[in-house]
């Protein structure tokens, strides 16, 4: 029986619909609508390393000449078909032939170089070089139509890894500034982007590969997590890649995923009291890390490292400290009796939502130290102000300071972590300490099974010998997928989301 | 002379503005930390700065920005790189058709609720309308907006959660935005109105025999739009620098978010061309609402 209520929910629907104003409803199609957290800056192949970027451009409009297979970390083939090392500077590689760019420009060794030129442009704008090519610099010589050589400014024994990273952009493609109208050579094409509202893209008839399933996306973003999830929740959109924790309460649609992000605060090891082993391994004996999972997931796993299992170089044999504030007071009270200043006040940078839930993990872990006697303050900054603190050379030297800070590697090596995080000249690195220097070292130009046992000696020193670190998680991502969609996120999804990989349900 | 006066005012205030924003917006850091990656060594920070001119003195900065301006450059965005005052001037006109309306709407419901509660004072509908406005000026919009997200698009599903586009994705911003401005307003008007409804004229239009109608939204409401145009410019001006959360919770591209993304990112162009943009905004909107009050006023129109 129709009551009032009833009555006015259908009078109002059926006026909004007359008004051609109902809730716009995804037709059922092949297309898919993904709602992002922010909208990128631009969508400038060189500027791919940016999760705003990347998850619009890579693997669907441009693709790099290798990938890292996400389930086995193992490299494969994409735009190139194979590579050999000729030289400990050189690398050959070979070109998967019959591939255009949209722009309709043919996909050969020459676009590659121009791609190489565009990577090591001057205007520093392109972050991949910086971020992940470092100090290499690339000189490129075409042998053939399809056959390129890279030759390094010193020897890199993972070159074919590092190219996972760099995507291939048509020739064609402006030089200048930060390209918002990329042209590659994946399965999509750039069709509109709506400053501030929207950008679309649309299936290639010509692509070189296999026809994905999805023949057009489009990319929103909303930066409220609860928003987008309400967002698929409603049939607005189909895919949101991250949403916290909180928002993350359908099982049937919230898929949650180790997203290759681990957390630490990094400890200043030259400053009182912190220079003290017994202090660093007391601080990270008074944390209950599994408590804390209530903040970050049930599924988040303890850290023993920087890096996960995912990465060349984990050693799979490092125990996570354990929670034990007894033996953390003895410690203390230890150092104390040997002068060790335990009662200085430490500072804590924090980052405001650097993960979910930041601020408040800090504040429980204030509490939990102040449990054992270890007198610690929290200073909250924004970005900018936390990467001050970030690199060196560092502000405020002399403070003795616990660093909030996460870090990823999904190109699958630990030289990508190692150097930077803990040699004693690394960018970040609060860690002096000669024995890691010299196995980073001894790792770097290795191949194999030495590279991969020098690191893995170099994270179990950090971890047992140094305590460079109070180790967090390995950290879980929660993703919210429309049910008719077939797509699960992987180690990947925090970078790029590959609509080719997405399938519809056979019931849709 | 009086004209003269005003102008010149106006453009210290604006060189005032433009001189704060550049120094203030300076101090926030470095932008080097924000656009370059993590591992950024020191010498690509400086190679960074050098390109970007950040590493000149603060003097030669601002006055090669002057020089710029009169020659109406108005910078580069760092993170879109493309001419900051093109983000600007995209952005805008999304918050003035967001602000503009969602104040007609305020404006026009918190006459018509004051002038009635105003009718009789301390009466059902007087206090009826009083605990609304009271409660729509005083509730966080954050909080406002999510709620009427999940009941009105996840629960009922009649409208959309976010976005832009057809009349259905106004309705709830333009609620959440209209909902303290008329709060406040109809407090503004019931008190104003108050007092003109126990004015001489008043008693006399009523002697006159003149409709209470007549008399409520003719005499009096005149000669009660004084104090509320003040605060309704107050409150325009308010809305025409951004409705940021609104702007933020429902995916509005406007100019509020613009300078809060700017502003944490160290965008300094995009900061300052928003800014130019809202003040000669606000400086229009002050204009019309000095046009306002010599219509509204003859002792105004006469001074």
């Amino acid at each position: 029986m129709l009551n009032g209520k009833t009555y006015l929910a259908a009078g109002i629907s059926g006026l909004l619909a007359v008004a051609g104003i109902a809730p716009q409803a995804l037709a059922a199609n092949e297309t898919v609508t993904v709602v992002l957290p922010e909208e990128p800056p631009s969508l400038e192949p060189c500027e791919s390393k940016h999760s705003s970027v990347g998850r619009v451009l890579i693997q669907n409009i441009t693709e790099p000449l290798t990938v890292i297979d996400p389930k086995t970390g193992v490299v494969k083939p994409e735009l190139a078909t194979k590579w050999e090392q000729t030289a400990p500077d050189t690398w050959r590689f070979h070109l998967r032939e019959g591939v255009t760019f949209s722009d309709g420009a043919p996909f050969d060794a020459k676009a590659v170089a121009a791609s190489i030129d565009r990577l090591q442009r001057g205007d520093m704008t392109c972050n991949t070089k910086q971020q992940t090519l470092g100090g290499v610099d690339i000189t490129t010589t075409v042998v053939s139509d399809y056959v390129v050589d890279f030759k390094t400014n010193k020897p890199i024994p993972i070159f074919p890894t590092m190219m996972t990273v760099v995507q291939m952009s048509s020739p064609n493609m402006a030089l200048e500034g930060a390209s918002r109208k990329p042209i590659g050579t994946g399965p999509y094409v750039l069709t509109a982007w709506n400053a501030g509202t929207d950008i679309t893209v649309e299936r290639r008839d010509d692509y070189w590969g296999e026809k994905p399933a999805v023949s057009g996306a489009r990319y929103v973003w909303r930066s409220e997590s609860a928003l987008r999830a309400a967002m698929v929740a409603t049939g607005e959109a189909d895919l949101t890649p991250i949403i916290s924790v909180a928002d993350a309460d359908n099982p049937e649609t919230d898929l949650a995923y180790p997203n290759g992000e681990t957390t630490r605060l990094r400890i200043s090891t030259n400053v009182p009291p912190l220079d003290d082993k017994r202090v660093r391994l007391a601080l990270n004996l008074a944390i209950d890390r599994e408590g804390l999972k209530v903040l970050f997931g049930a599924e988040a796993k303890l850290a023993e490292q920087l890096v996960g299992p995912n990465v060349n170089g984990f050693n799979p044999d490092i125990k996570p400290f354990p929670y034990d504030p007894e033996k953390a007071r003895q410690l203390l009270a230890e150092a104390k009796a040997d002068g060790v200043p335990v009662d200085k006040a430490i500072t804590i940078i924090g980052r405001n939502e650097i993960y979910v839930n930041a601020g408040e993990a800090l504040e429980a872990m204030q509490a939990m130290w102040s449990e054992v006697g270890l007198n610690t303050q929290i200073r909250m900054f924004d970005t900018g102000n936390w990467l001050r603190y970030q690199n060196r050379p560092f502000p405020e030297p002399d403070m003795a300071n616990l660093h909030q800070d996460q870090h990823d590697n999904l190109l699958g090596d630990a030289t990508f972590t190692a150097f930077n995080k803990y040699d004693s000249d690394g960018v970040n690195s609060a860690v002096y300490d000669k024995r890691v220097d010299d196995l980073i070292a001894e790792a770097e130009p290795a191949t194999g099974e030495t590279r991969t046992k020098a690191f893995q000696e170099a994270f179990r020193t950090l971890h047992d010998d140094v305590v460079a670190d109070i180790y967090m998680y390995h950290m879980i991502g929660y993703t919210r997928v429309n049910p008719r969609l077939d797509w699960r996120p992987s180690l990947a999804t925090n970078s790029e989301i590959d609509l080719s990989e997405i399938r519809f349900r056979a019931s849709e | 002379m009086r004209f003269f006066k005003r102008s010149l005012f106006t453009l210290l205030s604006m060189a005032g503005l433009l001189l704060l924003v550049f120094f203030l917006s300076r101090m926030t850091g470095d932008p080097s930390y924000l656009f370059l990656p993590l591992d950024a060594s020191p010498a690509d920070r400086e190679a960074f700065s050098r390109l970007h001119g950040f590493d000149d003195p603060i003097y030669l900065q601002f006055g090669r920005y002057v020089v710029d301006l009169l020659h109406l450059d108005f910078g580069r965005s760092l993170s879109q790189q493309r001419s900051a005052m093109d983000i600007a001037l995209e952005a805008f006109p999304h918050t003035l058709k967001l602000a503009s309306t969602a104040l007609a709407i305020a404006f026009a419901g918190a006459i018509l609720c004051g002038s009635l509660a105003a009718r009789k004072p301390g009466g059902v509908v007087d206090r009826l309308i009083s605990v609304f406005s009271l409660t729509g000026a005083s509730t966080p919009d954050f909080w406002v907006a999510i709620i009427l997200v999940l009941i009105f698009a996840v629960s009922l599903g009649w409208l959309p959660t976010s976005g832009v586009g057809g009349p259905a994705y106004w309705v709830l911003p333009l609620f959440v935005l209209a909902l303290r401005p008329f709060g406040l307003l109809g407090q503004v008007v019931r008190g104003s109105m108050i007092g003109a409804l126990s004015s001489p004229y008043v008693k006399t239009a009523y002697a006159k025999g003149a409709s209470q109608t007549k008399i409520v939204f003719v005499h009096a409401l005149r000669n009660s739009m004084l104090p509320v145009i003040t605060v309704a410019g107050d409150l325009a001006a308010n809305l025409l620098n951004g409705a940021v959360i609104v702007e933020t919770v429902f995916g509005w591209p406007g100019i509020g978010r613009l300078m809060i993304d700017a502003i944490m990112q160290r965008d300094f162009a995009v900061i300052q061309a928003s800014i130019l943009v809202t003040a000669c905004a606000i400086l229009i909107l002050n204009i019309l609402l000095d046009i306002a009050y010599v219509v509204l006023d003859p002792r105004v129109r006469h001074a």
